[in-house]
């Protein structure tokens, strides 16, 4: 048998799933004793070159409230012609095309190798791609040219087939037409008004009558479709819409000082969702907002137009002083919930270097499956990179992005799913598999992630319902199926299952198979996920404190140690970094929000709870590396002590790119020696971590910030606020002259978080 | 009885002329008392110079059958001393219903005649004295502008002649620019012309002059695709872009609207006209800044894209939806920064948002002889508008192009109280209908291209004694003597009420002065003051005399309008019955003692009942007749704002024979012979089928053809074989190098040229269906629903009776 990392990683190879626990323990007490629940990081479209897609439908159970995807757990009775459904034990006849299958010629998605498979089904006429771009035009003439020049690039990126509309605002929102010629036309509305999306759609003349004779009947969406002169095939559209993009002005209206620009930004939002909520209800479509700055009157206005009254801060939020918060927020969720419902996905870019309500929109992205970027401005290659990735396609040449995902989750009978954390909605679909205990998003066995890319992930936790005293369950193994149904992007309607399965184990008798079966990485960016859920309707330090106590119970449960004696605790190998990960985590911007602005801490929160396994531990615990002349580059420990004059650092925290010389390196680097030939040493450690550096800015999405700093610098205080601080101001001086950088700062350090912890995991009043 | 006669009477006399170049009225064999008889009836009075003789002439309406002079009348000149009828205001511009002022409101009562003046305060003229001065010299008491009737005391005192206070003459006065002399200023160029006008200092501006601002507002649905006038509108003002009035300031800008309202950004530098569509038009708001009202200069290339693309960019269309008021609210909106000129153009009922109307009309009521409903506004919506238009110096005109009933008794409140023009095309139709295509393409031209003043106030003041009491016209009254005009055209005329508070018996001269004051198209302020001076009388005979019939009907007229919106139509008709009623028997129990039998009118008067009659019979005032509500309501509208002449044609058209015309008589102009037919009365009898008759309408002239007509005519002048071959529906008459034809055409021409609309010529075949508009105004003859001019004059005596 392969070690356990083999079996993650040839389970996260082929099926995208990373489960806390490989073992499950048999019973529902038993389980809760774990603290870790049982649960998943999943990446529904996690991209495997290697499985072409079969073209026909899956079989399914014929138990109405079961319709479990026949797969390879299933037993067949290759002779009857049958197959017993392995969630609900119904014996199903296989269709008649099935009428060949022998033991020697089996359907794929019977064989262990296509426990993930994926089929192209037909599903009413292919829907081309939508693109809706909504532009704010309250910008400086800089950003704004900017970001024009990138629309228009992005035009070419676009399949000629997509249908592309555009959207600009500024005090009055434009919904442009794009069909006409000779005069460029646009329907306007008033930025400052609440409108229902019947109104928009009527004041769009999308219910207008078809021929004379009959008026005032809705239209049919097909024939809205075919008649919504705002979203025309780019193949027809391009030249007039680049023409269109270069003709963009900044907003007219004249901004007095002390004022800040009248922008519309929640009735533009409302105009875009419900043009598409009237021309392609449940079609997959992209919403890309771009802003540069808030939403400062109408629905959805986060701050007023006097510039004297700043925008809401962590601060002002604490003390109930943000005043259009709740207005606001409650307004955009709303948008994203009617968005959402129809399959469509809101993307924001926001450039702006004050903050542009991140916080109350946030909604709008994280529910429907859409994209933040955030950057200082348009003009920066952070924005036009990232934007460039959204559009960018796999080895098949077909887009990264899908849309109206459909995610259902069947277990068998000794589990029940207890909710999702990830970038989507609930479709309230009540299964039986359905457990009343939520996590994340629950009560439903559906949801609905209206875009996805192949790095999509998303949390989803169980619990186990058999009864302590039940044998354990039939077949020893239990069962998880994932079916998400999608559009692709090159428009086909597909179909991707993915079953897995997992041996009870009894945890009386069986807790180190348990123990063992620990996928740490995975249980952290779980608990870690689960912490930032709360985080979003808790109080911080209510957070923290849950997941301190989450992870003094693992450690109570798991720990070797003798009672009230610290020095004795141990944890065993597959439990043993979960601790640093966690007191990096209760450092994370995911969870201290004081050094950074609303919008800020909504951004990370948004990109940790969507990104795989991988990259959620980068932002977790970022990653550092040294770079020196007494060997090749190494990761070191995140911690004070890798601070080194004589080293370059590279600090990857998914986010931002650190390159740091150390004060060595940076006076040398000052007096030039990387110029002379006789230092062409000197030159090349320069260059590899800038070379290190490139490859990731190359494919990270969002394109992180990319800082280049050195000892002493401003900008230093990003790696330095990473950094364990093992020697701070605090003990440094109590420790004498030690290697490494002091930091000026109050945290505790992981020597005294570890210290700590130890002492309450053994205390026997715990 | 005896009122018949033969069909060619009235060919028979010639013209004759007096001394002065003047048309006599002297023209009908039938026998009147001789001079001494006359002076007998006058109570002795001498010295009554000859022309008032012959208009105090007695004349027993039912006996005389010839009443019309052989030219159109022409108005009554005013009794005054030579060198004051020299420099008295043009009766074009200037009229009084009484051309002698009777000294008390009693001998005015007395004499059952209206008091009136009828202005045409901003027609066109030939020749206008600009004075730019530093001092405008004006009374310091009453604020009169300094004019030829006042009175020089000596060189440095002039003494007012509407409040007799003696003012100083200003030193820059004793300068006279004209004769470059010091020491004259009785011959200042102020004091030489009644009507003068001065470039205004500051003084006479509350903000600085607005530049010329025209937006225009067009109705793009389905129904106006249909009658297909987008496209001609289009030509037509790309074809006067240039000749828009206005400087290098002008601003311009459009809006269309279906049931949704469409903006133009004509900004300077976009490479095409982008349109904005506002849906919202329960709540309409202007789109965008500063970019939908430009200056014509820099946006004219936009301006004519736009211009060339409109017809095509809703030739599609199938929104049959009009929201009208949200587009004038607007329109309000774009406007009220700088005021200016709003033209809407409507092809249908509003049917959506503020200002909805619903069909009043009732087909089965139009030739009712119960009265007329719906005269008066459904929704005070359009008048609100207009006030508010009015406030900000914006005026609105309105061109209605509707075949079906479009309330236009509810849409012209907003041109009436802005000051506006109101045009209307009943029956249009680019395709079905060019006879009003033509007339629309040559009103647009005149529209677009006349004289026009923004941000005007008309203020009338009057000698001592006189007040104003009712304005008529289109204008919002600031205060008693004081009009707001956001618009001033040349082409509109004002009637004003007066009464006699005081008595006038101290002097001999009454004055009245119109002071309109606006800022031309060029952006200068400027005054125009027309004074007019008319002698005052104590006796009842002198008032008779001087009366001017043609301003008598048309203030009766204006008034019966407003009786007939504010009470009822049979109320309005039944005044103007009193009307004539009232003046027969003041003048047979006051002036003639003549003790005739019969109906007696001084001669001045003797066209008064015909005149009446034909204002009962016509459009706005008839009954009986099948007559559509909006016409008539649009007939309503002309009366109020045409100038004289031509609703005095509107109402007694003139009617000539072409065909046996001579060059007896004839104006020679420039190398071109204009014949001078005689008119002849509105009979059917005096028509005969081998004749061609010339009717003019003031707005429309009939060339009636007889079945008969001498087929030279036909040739030379309509280029016809035969009377068969003449088309139906023809509407122009050919430009033929035949004699005949050049006659005709000079005539034509020279009718049409004072007037500031083309008139449309219809060439009406005996048998065909047209000729019914025709034959309704053939006036004297008995109709379906109306009497015959002597059944009238019968009906009067019976009045009189009782
Ligand atoms: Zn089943
Ligand atoms: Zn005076």
């Amino acid at each position: 048998m392969a070690t356990y990392q083999e079996f993650i990683q040839q389970n996260e190879d082929r099926d995208g799933v990373r489960f806390s626990w490989n073992f499950w323990p048999s019973s529902r007490l038993e389980a809760t004793r774990l603290v870790v629940p049982i649960s998943c990081l999943f990446t529904p479209l996690k991209e495997r070159p290697d499985l072409p897609p079969v073209q026909y439908e899956p079989v399914l159970c014929s138990r109405a409230n079961c319709k479990a995807v026949l797969n390879p757990l299933c037993q067949v009775d290759f002779r009857a012609k049958i197959w017993a459904c392995n969630f609900c034990f119904q014996r199903n006849p296989f269709p008649p095309s099935y009428a060949g299958i022998s033991e020697v010629n089996q359907p794929a998605e019977l064989m262990p190798q296509f426990s993930t498979i994926e089929y192209i089904v037909q599903r009413g006429p292919p829907a081309p791609l939508i693109f809706l771009y909504v532009v704010d035009t309250c910008l400086e003439e800089e950003d704004l040219q900017a970001l024009k020049e990138s629309l228009q690039m992005s035009l070419s990126l676009l399949p000629p087939n997509a249908l592309v509309g555009l959207i600009t605002f500024g005090r009055m929102v434009q919904v442009h037409e794009l069909s006409c010629e000779g005069i460029a036309k646009s329907y306007v509305f008033r930025g400052t008004k609440d409108l229902s999306s019947k109104q928009i759609q009527e004041m769009l003349g999308l219910t207008k009558p078809g021929a004379p004779g009959q008026q005032g009947r809705p239209m049919a969406p097909q024939d809205a479709a075919a008649s919504c002169r705002f979203l025309q095939p780019v193949h027809k559209v391009d030249m007039n819409l680049t023409d269109l993009l270069g003709e963009l002005q900044r907003d007219p209206w004249p901004v007095p000082q002390g004022k800040r620009p009248l922008r519309s930004t929640g009735v533009a939002l409302s105009v875009a969702v419900g043009l598409l909520e009237g021309a392609f209800p449940n079609t997959g479509a992209r919403v890309m907002l771009f802003v540069g700055g808030p939403p400062t009157q109408g629905p959805g206005m986060v701050v007023g137009d006097e510039l004297k009254t700043p925008i809401r801060s962590w601060h002002d939020i604490q003390k109930d002083n943000a005043r259009h918060l709740k207005k606001a927020t409650k307004y955009y969720e709303a948008l994203a919930n009617r968005s959402a419902a129809n399959g469509h996905s809101i993307d924001i870019y926001a450039c702006a270097l004050d903050q542009t309500g991140l916080l109350e929109m946030k909604c709008l992205s994280n529910l429907t499956g859409g994209h933040i970027v955030m950057g200082d401005s348009f003009n920066t290659s952070l924005f036009k990179q990232t934007f460039q990735r959204v559009f960018s396609k796999d080895y098949n040449g077909d887009f990264r992005m899908a849309f109206g995902g459909i995610l259902e989750v069947k277990t068998s009978r000794e589990l029940k799913v207890c909710g999702t954390i990830g970038p989507c909605v609930s479709l309230n679909s009540k299964g039986s598999c359905v457990s009343e205990n939520e996590m994340g998003v629950g009560g439903t066995n559906q949801w609905k992630v209206c875009s996805l890319n192949p790095s999509t992930t998303l949390g989803i936790y169980f619990e186990v319902v058999n009864q302590h005293n039940a044998p354990i369950p039939q077949g020893g193994r239990g069962a998880i199926q994932f079916v998400t149904q999608y559009q692709h992007s090159n428009t086909q309607r597909r179909i991707r299952v993915t079953t897995i399965a997992r041996n009870w184990a009894d945890a009386q008798t069986q807790i180190q198979h348990i123990e063992s079966s620990f996928d740490q990485e995975a249980a952290a960016v779980l608990m870690a996920r689960l912490g930032v859920f709360r985080a979003e309707s808790e109080e911080g330090p209510d957070v923290l404190r849950w997941l301190d106590r989450q992870l003094i119970r693992l450690c109570q449960k798991f720990g070797q140690f003798n009672k009230d004696d610290p020095t004795s605790f141990k944890l065993s190998e597959s439990l043993s970094l979960y601790p640093q990960f966690m007191f990096h985590l209760r450092r994370s911007p995911f969870l201290q929000v004081f050094n950074n602005s609303p919008d800020e801490s909504s951004y990370y929160r948004h990109h940790f709870v969507r990104q795989d396994l991988t990259q959620s531990l980068i932002m977790v615990q970022p990653i550092l590396y040294s770079y020196s002349f007494y060997g090749p580059p190494e990761p070191v420990l995140l911690d004070s002590s890798s601070i080194l004059p004589d080293r370059i650092l590279l600090m990857d925290t998914f986010f931002q790119l650190v390159i740091y010389h150390g004060e060595t390196i940076a006076q040398w680097r000052k007096a030039g020696y990387q110029e002379m030939a006789e230092y062409e040493n000197f030159k090349q450690l320069l260059q590899a971590p800038l070379d290190d550096a490139q490859e990731i800015l190359q494919t990270r999405f969002p394109m992180p910030r990319y800082i280049d700093t050195e000892h002493g610098g401003s900008q230093a205080r990003f790696l330095l606020s990473k950094v364990n601080p093992s020697q701070t101001h605090n003990n440094l001086y109590g420790w004498g002259q030690e290697t490494g950088a002091p930091i000026l700062t109050d945290d505790v350090s992981l020597q005294v978080f570890m210290d700590h912890l130890k002492k309450l995991a053994v205390s026997s009043s715990a | 009885p005896a009122y018949r006669q033969g069909p060619s009477a009235h060919t028979e006399s010639s013209p004759s002329r007096d001394l002065y170049g003047q048309p006599s009225y002297q023209q009908c064999p039938q026998p009147f008392p001789n001079l001494s008889q006359l002076s007998a009836a006058l109570g002795g009075l001498s010295g009554v110079p000859e022309l008032e003789v012959e208009a105090l002439r007695p004349v027993n309406l039912l006996q005389e059958r010839n009443l019309l002079p052989p030219r159109p009348l022409e108005a009554p000149e005013p009794n005054l001393s030579p060198d004051l009828k020299k420099v008295n205001c043009s009766p074009q511009t200037f009229r009084c219903t009484l051309s002698s002022i009777p000294h008390t409101q009693a001998l005015l009562n007395k004499a059952r005649l209206p008091l009136g003046l009828l202005l045409h305060p901003f027609r066109d003229l030939q020749q206008l004295p600009v004075i730019t001065s530093n001092t405008i010299v004006r009374c310091r008491s009453c604020r009169t502008y300094i004019n030829p009737f006042v009175t020089f005391l000596d060189q440095r005192r002039w003494k007012c002649n509407l409040c007799y206070r003696v003012n100083d003459v200003p030193d820059e006065f004793m300068y006279n620019p004209v004769t470059r002399s010091y020491g004259e200023p009785h011959k200042r160029p102020e004091v030489q012309n009644a009507t003068v006008e001065f470039i205004a200092s500051s003084d006479y501006m509350l903000r600085p002059p607005q530049p010329a601002v025209y937006l225009f507002v067009l109705d793009v649905s389905h129904n106006a695709v249909e009658a297909g006038y987008l496209k001609y509108f289009c030509e037509s003002l790309l074809e006067n872009l240039d000749k828009l009035p206005g400087d290098t300031r002008t601003r311009v800008g459009f809006l269309t609207f279906d049931s949704t309202i469409h903006f133009y950004n004509l900004q300077e530098g976009l490479s095409q006209p982008q349109m904005l569509v506002v849906s919202d038009i329960d709540d309409i708001f202007i789109p965008s800044h500063d970019s939908l009202m430009v200056n014509l200069k820099e946006s004219k290339e936009l301006v004519k894209d736009l211009l060339t693309s409109l017809p095509r960019m809703f030739s599609q269309s199938r929104e049959t939806h009009s929201a009208l008021g949200p587009a004038l609210q607007a329109a309000f909106k774009l406007m009220v920064p700088t005021g200016g000129r709003v033209s809407v153009f409507q092809t249908q009922l509003p049917t959506r948002g503020a200002g909805t109307l619903q069909s009043r009309e009732d087909p089965n009521q139009r030739s009712s002889k119960k009265g007329v409903q719906h005269l008066g506004p459904a929704t005070d919506f359009y008048k609100k508008l207009a006030l508010d238009c009015s406030g900000q110096q914006i005026g609105v005109d309105l061109f209605l192009l509707s075949s079906q009933y479009a309330d236009l008794a509810s849409l012209a409140c907003m041109s009436k109280y802005s000051a506006g023009s109101i045009f209307y095309y009943p029956s249009f139709h680019c395709i079905h209908n060019p006879a009003e295509l033509e007339k629309f393409q040559k009103d647009l031209e005149r529209y677009l291209t006349r004289k026009i003043g923004f941000e005007a106030v008309m203020r009338i003041r009057c000698t001592k004694g006189l007040s104003i009491h009712t304005f008529h016209g289109n204008f919002f009254v600031r205060s008693t003597d004081l009009l707001s005009l956001a618009n001033v055209n040349p082409d509109s005329a004002f009637a004003v009420q007066m009464s006699i508070d005081d008595s006038l018996a101290d002097s001999s001269l009454a004055c009245f002065q119109a002071a309109l004051l606006y800022t031309s198209s060029k952006g200068k302020r400027r005054i125009r003051v027309h004074t007019l001076c008319l002698p005052v009388v104590n006796q009842l005979s002198e008032v008779y005399a001087g009366a001017d019939v043609q301003a008598i009907t048309c203030l009766l007229a204006n008034m019966a309008i407003d009786r007939s919106i504010s009470s009822s139509l049979l109320d309005a008709r039944d005044a103007l019955v009193n009307a004539v009623v009232d003046l027969v028997s003041a003048y047979k129990s006051n002036v003639s003692n003549l003790q005739q039998s019969g109906l007696v009118l001084p001669a001045a008067m003797r066209l008064f009942p015909l005149y009446i009659l034909a204002l009962l019979k016509q459009k706005a005032l008839r009954t009986g007749t099948s007559t559509r509500l909006d016409e008539r309501v649009f007939a309503m509208c002309e009366f109020k704002t045409q100038p004289l002449q031509q609703l005095t044609r509107m109402v007694h058209p003139d009617l000539y024979r072409l065909d046996n015309m001579s060059d007896q008589g004839a104006l020679h102009l420039n190398d071109t012979v204009v014949p001078q037919p005689h008119l002849v009365h509105l009979s059917a009898e005096r028509l005969s089928r081998d004749g061609a008759f010339l009717m003019d309408c003031g707005n429309v002239f009939y060339l009636w053809i007889g079945k008969c007509c001498n087929e030279m005519f036909i040739r030379d002048v309509l280029g016809c074989p035969n009377y068969a071959s003449v088309p139906p529906n023809m509407s122009h008459i050919p430009e033929l190098e035949t004699h005949l034809s050049e006659r005709v055409r000079a005539f034509l021409d020279w009718l049409q040229d004072n007037r500031a609309f083309s008139s449309s010529i219809h060439v009406v075949k005996d048998d065909a269906s047209a000729k019914a508009t025709f034959f309704q105004n053939l006036v004297e003859d008995r109709s379906d629903s109306a009497s015959s001019y002597y059944e009238f004059l019968q009906h009067i005596q019976l009045q009189m009776a009782k």
